[in-house]
């Protein structure tokens, strides 16, 4: 892979769904629509959208869940045929394994690439302590808080050093103050790391105060509408982003970008 | 709450009261399950205590004795068995019979049903076969066993097997397409191969569904053992039962039917240790005293 060339690679993508619901009423529903995008290696993209504009889609065509209909997807240069397991991908809910304990959930990415038990059980170590989880290894899942639950999703997936993350509101259902402490333990864990991040998100000040660019869907059938670099500077605050001097304008413009493809949606919604 | 003892407990430091609280607590956790371990032996002593006395005051009172016999008259009947009519050279036959073919017929369920449940179109297709075999009265097979297999014990292991094999079959099938796509997904995307997926993802999240379908067939065994032995055995605690109720001797046919009732009890409680291990991750098992 040379430098210049993107590590993710979108192009004229189009996804149709039918849904296996009713026999008799197999109407297809185009989901994504002429989706062209290119993220640079190490890049933090945040994807935002309204509902049903096929972010979730697009994340899991990257990891090679959901075939493109028409177009192709490249990553590293390579179109994705199958499950890419060179990816990361974090979903909204946690997807934690219920029978296995904390630590067996850290391990179990290093353990499905076949590295021995005691590489295993150290790495998980270190990553535990690094969010502040130590002293739950023992714990299943149902014993963990959400707060705990995510972290321990965030790094079962960062064990295993994927170039590109995938994460998709990853953290949607916390409270708010968990959410900003996570969005900084995030950005923490990822600068200096080299890595890609393609976060799906429907709030718009994590998207700014996390990614360096934006990605705008529109409303279904999704295609990208516009793309914003954010005007903040690194290593950023997560707590008091809403203080530095270009956030307000910034969001301001984002927001009214974003507020069209929702009031249309909901338009629609009302014709019908 | 002070912000000092706030930012202590943040910390986790323990706190002088909470954790004079945690032990208490954990000391109480420990009486509570002591308690609990006694009070379901001395329960389960009680029921059984109160049955068999209630049935030894009630025979020969309420009911004719003929008919259902007495506790202390059983008691003598399966001593008799025990030292004449040598009890555990048939107990032997009919536990080899009933183990047999419950293992052979689960293991054969499992595995089949790993490789049916894993293509939806494999599935497909099979599926009203199973459905069908598993309807037919696999009891009325067992002459057809014996005319296959002989009167030896493979006919009796062998409808011992159809008994278990279909339930674990089913069930197996229904656990494995029952596993959480998104587990399977997300499991996909970390590495997992195929034999991972079937080994650490599918096997555990079907394991409710083959936990349930062994214990379920535990007895199921033992009835094809049994009826196989009915229909044509010199052997086993069938062919004792048969011929004590050929005599009229209620008293040693129960006593037939006890000694089957401690050996499926016996089985049972494997099968419920072999559950708890693989279920120990279930919220539901043990934590729901926390939530009343
Ligand atoms: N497996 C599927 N079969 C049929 N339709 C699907 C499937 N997956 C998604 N869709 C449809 O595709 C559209 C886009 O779904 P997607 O989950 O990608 O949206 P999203 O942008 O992630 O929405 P949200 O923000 O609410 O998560 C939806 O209309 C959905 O109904
Ligand atoms: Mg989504």
């Amino acid at each position: 892979m040379s430098p210049s060339q993107p590590i993710i690679e979108a192009r004229e993508v189009f996804k149709v769904f039918t849904a296996q619901g009713n026999r008799h009423d197999r109407r297809a529903f185009l989901a994504l629509h002429d989706v062209n995008l290119a993220v640079d290696a190490g890049r933090f993209v945040a994807l935002v959208g309204p509902s049903g504009c096929g972010k979730s889609t697009f994340l899991n065509m990257i990891a090679g869940l959901v075939r493109p209909t028409e177009g192709i997807v490249r990553y590293k240069g390579a179109p994705v045929e199958g499950v890419n397991t060179d990816a990361g991908y974090i979903t909204q809910d946690d997807n934690l394994f219920p029978w296995r304990t904390l630590q067996e959930n850290v391990e179990v990415a290093l353990e499905f690439r076949g590295v021995p038990a005691t590489g295993r059980r150290a790495e998980a170590g270190k990553y535990i302590a690094m969010v502040g989880l130590g002293g739950f290894e023992h714990h299943f899942p149902h014993e963990l808080s959400g707060g705990m639950r995510k972290r321990a999703a965030l790094i079962r997936t960062l064990i295993y050093e994927p170039d590109v993350v995938l994460m998709d509101e990853p953290f949607g259902p916390l409270d708010a103050q968990t959410r900003v402490i996570l969005q900084d333990e995030l950005l923490k864990l990822w600068e200096g790391s080299g890595k890609s991040i393609l976060f799906v998100t429907h709030d718009l000040v994590e998207a700014i105060a996390l990614a360096d660019e934006i990605v705008m869907f529109s409303r279904a059938p999704g295609t990208i509408k516009r793309r914003y670099t954010v005007p903040i500077s690194r290593p950023r605050d997560v707590f008091r982003i809403h203080a530095h001097p270009a956030f307000g304008d910034f969001y301001d413009q984002v927001w009214r970008d974003l507020k069209e493809e929702i009031i249309e949606v909901a338009l629609e919604v009302r014709e019908r | 709450m002070t912000a000092q003892e706030a930012a202590a407990g943040a910390m986790g430091v323990p706190r002088g009261r909470g954790d004079t609280l945690l032990r208490a607590v954990e000391e109480q956790e420990r009486a509570r399950e002591r308690r609990a371990r006694w009070g379901i032996v001395a329960g389960r002593v009680a029921v059984g205590v109160g049955f068999l006395l209630a049935w030894e005051l009630a025979s020969g009172r309420l009911v004719d004795q003929f008919f259902v016999s007495r506790p202390s008259a059983i008691l003598g009947a399966l001593w008799t068995m025990l030292v004449e009519e040598n009890l555990l050279y048939h107990l032997r036959f009919t536990i080899t019979e009933a183990l047999a073919g419950y293992i052979i017929g689960a293991s054969a369920g499992l595995l089949l049903g790993f490789a049916l449940a894993r293509v939806d179109l494999v599935f497909r297709i099979v599926e009203p076969f199973v459905v069908a075999f598993y309807g037919i009265p696999r009891i009325a097979l067992a002459p057809l066993f014996i005319l296959w297999f002989g009167l030896g014990i493979t006919s009796k292991i062998a409808v011992a097997t159809v008994m278990v094999f279909f339930i674990v079959l089913i069930n197996t099938i229904a656990g494995i397409r029952a596993a959480p796509l998104p587990l399977l997904q997300v499991a996909r995307v970390m590495g997992a191969s195929e034999w991972d997926l079937q080994r650490k993802v599918i096997f555990p999240a079907a394991t409710p569904f083959i936990i349930a379908a062994l214990q379920i067939t535990v007895p199921q065994a033992m009835i094809g053992a049994i009826v196989g032995e009915f229909i044509s055995s010199n052997r086993g605690v069938g062919h004792l039962i048969s011929r004590e109720a050929g005599l009229l001797d209620t008293p040693g046919l129960f006593a037939g039917i006890f000694s089957l009732l401690a050996v499926v009890l016996l089985m049972n409680q494997g099968i419920t240790f072999l559950g708890n291990y693989l279920m120990r991750w279930s919220p539901r098992r043990g934590i729901t005293r926390d939530v009343v």
